[in-house]
């Protein structure tokens, strides 16, 4: 048996307090204690922001990369080799502008990995400017008469570009956001968790109050089929984004390329050729 | 008889010009002659016209000399456009369905041929190429059936009824009035060895040295001139077991290519300018993380789209100098399609061994022109992982494991996800010896130091290569496909200067350099942009300006022969002449 504290190391996170991401990284070690996945086969690769900190304080491998791009290094390292377990992680700004495009063709891509956005609706360590995900009307330093711009929906757009999992938590759910990680993760193509995971410093209009007072928690509608595509899109319009449970799961994508094509690990696989076949490439060319 | 012959094709683009040639090439490659192709092409598919030179000759040649000894026409356009470089025993063949009385060249020969007219009669107009293609082997008076069993190859997969056409139109070509074409045969001397040797383009070789380095995973985007190379690995990687992936852009291109160099299989992205421009944050984050990557950029007229057909070598700045902050890295600039293989599997070796950023720097010349190669040698291909830590050699350790540790050489033991015992972090945050982001000062010091002078041993390393003269002590040095240009304009000058080419940029080979600026009067550096990018940092790395001079060209062609030769004879005037 494995516990939290296997995935936990001495480093004591640079995050206010109170911010919603100790949960999250929480979730993350009680979820793959709770898969007893080895700490050697564990990776989690993040992005920039208060989020991208989370690879650091978790005993496992960790590649801290640059701003928006956690996923095309975590598809990488899948594809690469398929038995570690993959986690990417990032904030809203990460997944949702810089690396919008990531998002959306890792998604139809289908690889096996599990994608945890730590959405807090602004960019805290750049000291409060607006995200894509931020309300309209929303104060910051860079929309000071505030944001005109209407905010993505993150769960419509992810099933509408054919994901196969998606699920949204709150860091102040704490048991239901183990769940919903402990299913991403055992789900065989690409796993998207959108965690609200609020920033107490600089957004004060999302907070653990409001969320508690919009949120509709999907585990408590007892005929919701989260297998159905038709009705997932009607709860995200029908809440306004704001439920969450697990919100639609299917089975992935056949054809992805951790599910089937790849016979063995890349990493496993003999570099050099035999001579043979030297000769046969060579003679290819006449 | 004569050792050489350069041959032009021209038509409309979609013709199947680009193939005529190739398949010269192939014919008179498995001869055991050796050919250069050059074609030039524009951002268009079909329409336009479009030209394949050939140079066949005995010994190996990598440049299109300036005049044109046979030119094969399909449109007015390829005559009108080429017609100045014919020599004067010039011969133009051509289609009997173009009236091209008018215009024709009063010293040339001019045959008209039933081009158009076989290939509909045997086939389709389609085949108008196969047809051409033999025309031009009968005027060399090779055997009909050495373009056969050419034909038979490249068309086997489209069943007897179109290789039967095809071998109908040859016929036809070889039985065709045999009292014309007889008098105008130019007879190539015969090879010492009858070789049958293979035709690459400098792509081609990226991707097979590629391969057998033992890269078994490609993320990459297409892009004009270095799409060829996840092409072939695309082809013929899943029978391998690995894997080619054609995805977003060239940010993810390299960000996915560090991931899975991360996990340890050896990958690879290929790009040209607008792609690298993408690309310099991941080359960093490799820098920064000392993760190995390999990343060829085959490079094109810049900036921004500028001529993405044509050819230039305009990124020797970006590279050398490119990417925020400071990082190690490695330029390798090869200069042939032989160098290009194992310049890819040393990349994939510097890239382990120094965990760091390896560039191999090619141009659209070198990656495009296709070329009779001398076969590599498999016994040549040796793979080196550099300080790669067996799960064997790892105890838990109460502290964990240091991925930056730090040793004598700058360079820390690697240790792959998946081993048991090694989990670590690494990050594109400046870090400790844990992979921890710090900002200590002294651990920052500590830390440049470590990346910036890891690469050291290489500054020792002989990297330039010189064939020598010995008659001027000048030196004419270049990098990439003007070698092969450079080389010819040598040997038709009398092979007075000597002259050579740079095979690693970065690090610069400062002690070979030093050298060679005490050992020659003059140091001529011959390049393709602007600012004279190579002489330019020479100069900045090892000074003496007086004693470096520049030959360099930017209006998207490469060097014809005879400015490289106007270049040379102007500098020995000025050195010697006083003039």
């Amino acid at each position: 048996m494995k516990s939290m504290k296997d995935y936990s190391n001495s480093i004591n996170p640079n995050w206010c307090p109170g911010c919603g991401h100790f949960s999250v990284l929480r979730a993350i070690q009680i979820a793959s204690a709770k898969l007893t996945i080895p700490n050697e086969e564990l990776t989690i690769v993040t992005g920039i922001g208060c989020s991208g900190r989370l690879s650091g304080y978790i005993n496992a491998y960790g590649f801290h990369g640059i701003h928006g791009r956690s996923l095309p290094i975590a598809q990488g390292i899948k594809l690469a080799n398929k038995k570690l377990t993959v986690i990417a992680a990032g904030g809203d700004g990460d997944g949702f502008a810089i690396g919008l495009s990531h998002t959306l063709h890792a998604i139809r891509r289908d690889i096996n990995i599990t994608y945890i956005v730590l959405n807090n609706q602004v960019y805290g360590l750049t000291k409060g400017h607006t995200s894509p995900l931020s309300g309209r009307g929303f104060i910051t330093k860079s929309t000071p008469y505030g944001s005109t711009e209407p905010p993505i929906q993150p769960g419509i757009l992810a099933l509408a570009n054919g994901a196969t999992f998606l699920a949204q938590g709150f860091s102040a759910f704490q048991d239901q956001l183990v769940d919903i990680i402990v299913k991403a993760i055992k789900h065989t193509g690409f796993s998207m968790v959108n965690v609200f995971s609020p920033c107490v410093t600089y957004n004060k209009v999302n907070t653990y109050q409001w969320f508690r007072d919009s949120l509709t928690n999907l585990d408590d509608i007892t005929d919701y089929k989260n297998d159905d595509y038709q009705s997932s899109l009607n709860k995200l319009v029908e809440t306004n984004g704001l439920c969450t449970g697990i919100i639609y799961n299917k089975a992935p994508d056949i054809g992805s390329y951790t599910n089937s094509n790849l016979q063995k690990p890349l990493v496993e696989l003999d570099l050099k050729f035999n001579k043979e076949e030297f000769s046969n490439i060579m003679e290819s060319f006449k | 008889m004569i050792d050489e012959l350069t041959i032009l094709v021209g038509g409309i683009q979609g013709e199947g010009i680009i193939s005529i040639g190739i398949n010269l090439m192939k014919v008179l490659s498995s001869l055991g002659y050796y050919t250069y192709g050059q074609r030039t092409f524009s951002s268009r598919i079909k329409g336009g016209n479009t030209t394949m030179i050939i140079h066949v000759s005995l010994e190996k040649t990598m440049a299109i000399p300036d005049t044109i000894d046979m030119m094969l026409v399909l449109d007015e356009e390829t005559l009108k456009d080429n017609y100045h470089r014919l020599d004067n025993n010039g011969l133009i063949l051509y289609d009997n369905i173009l009236s091209l009385k008018s215009t024709l060249p009063e010293k040339a020969t001019a045959i008209p041929l039933p081009v158009s007219k076989i290939s509909k009669e045997e086939g389709s107009a389609l085949m108008k190429s196969t047809c051409s293609l033999g025309f031009i082997c009968r005027m060399l008076d090779i055997n009909q059936k050495h373009v056969s069993s050419i034909l038979i190859k490249r068309f086997h997969k489209k069943g007897k009824k179109i290789i039967n056409q095809n071998l109908q139109i040859l016929e036809r070509v070889f039985t065709y009035d045999k009292e014309t074409i007889d008098q105008y045969i130019k007879h190539l001397n015969i090879p010492m060895k009858e070789l049958n040797r293979p035709l690459m383009i400098g792509n081609d070789s990226i991707a097979f040295g590629a391969l057998m380095a033992g890269c078994r995973f490609v993320s990459s985007y297409p892009i004009t001139p270095a799409s060829e190379i996840m092409e072939y690995l695309g082809k013929c990687l899943p029978s391998y077991g690995g894997l080619m992936l054609q995805v977003e852009d060239e940010i993810a291109a390299v960000n996915m290519t560090i991931g899975a160099s991360f996990a340890g299989v050896r990958s690879i992205t290929a790009t040209s300018g607008p792609g690298l421009s993408l690309m310099l944050e991941g080359i960093g984050l490799a820098g920064m993380t000392e993760t190995p990557l390999v990343v060829v950029n085959s490079q094109r007229v810049g900036p921004s789209t500028g001529l993405p057909t044509k050819h230039e070598q305009s990124d020797l700045f970006t590279l050398y100098y490119g990417g925020h902050g400071e990082f190690p890295l490695i330029i390798l600039s090869p200069s042939t399609i032989e160098d290009c293989f194992h310049s890819t599997i040393r990349a994939f070796n510097l890239a382990e061994k120094f965990q760091c950023p390896v560039i191999l720097l090619l141009d659209l010349t070198l990656s495009l022109s296709p070329q009779t190669i001398d076969e590599f040698s498999y016994e040549d291909i040796v793979l080196n992982r550099g300080k790669l830590v067996e799960e064997s050699d790892l105890r838990q350790e109460a502290e964990g494991v240091k991925p930056y540790l730090l040793t004598e050489d700058g360079i820390s033991p690697r240790i792959l996800p998946g081993v048991l015992n090694g989990h670590h972090h690494i990050t594109g945050l400046e870090h400790n010896e844990f992979g921890l982001p710090t900002d200590n000062p002294l651990n920052r010091r500590l830390m440049m130091e470590k990346r910036m002078q890891k690469l050291q041993p290489l500054l020792e390393e002989d990297e330039i290569v010189i064939r020598m003269n010995n008659k001027k002590n000048i030196l004419f040095l270049t990098f990439g496909s003007p070698y092969g240009i450079l080389e010819r304009a040598v040997a038709v000058t009398g092979s007075t200067v000597d002259y050579g080419y740079i095979k690693m940029i970065k690090p610069l080979p400062k002690k070979q350099l030093i050298q060679i600026i005490k050992d020659y009067d003059l140091l001529v550096i011959v390049e393709n942009n602007y600012s004279q990018q190579l002489a330019t940092i020479i100069k900045a790395e090892i000074g003496n300006h007086n004693k470096i001079k520049s030959i360099s060209k930017y209006d998207g062609t490469p060097f014809t022969v005879s400015e490289i030769i106007d270049g040379i004879e102007v500098l020995i005037n000025e050195k010697y002449e006083g003039l």
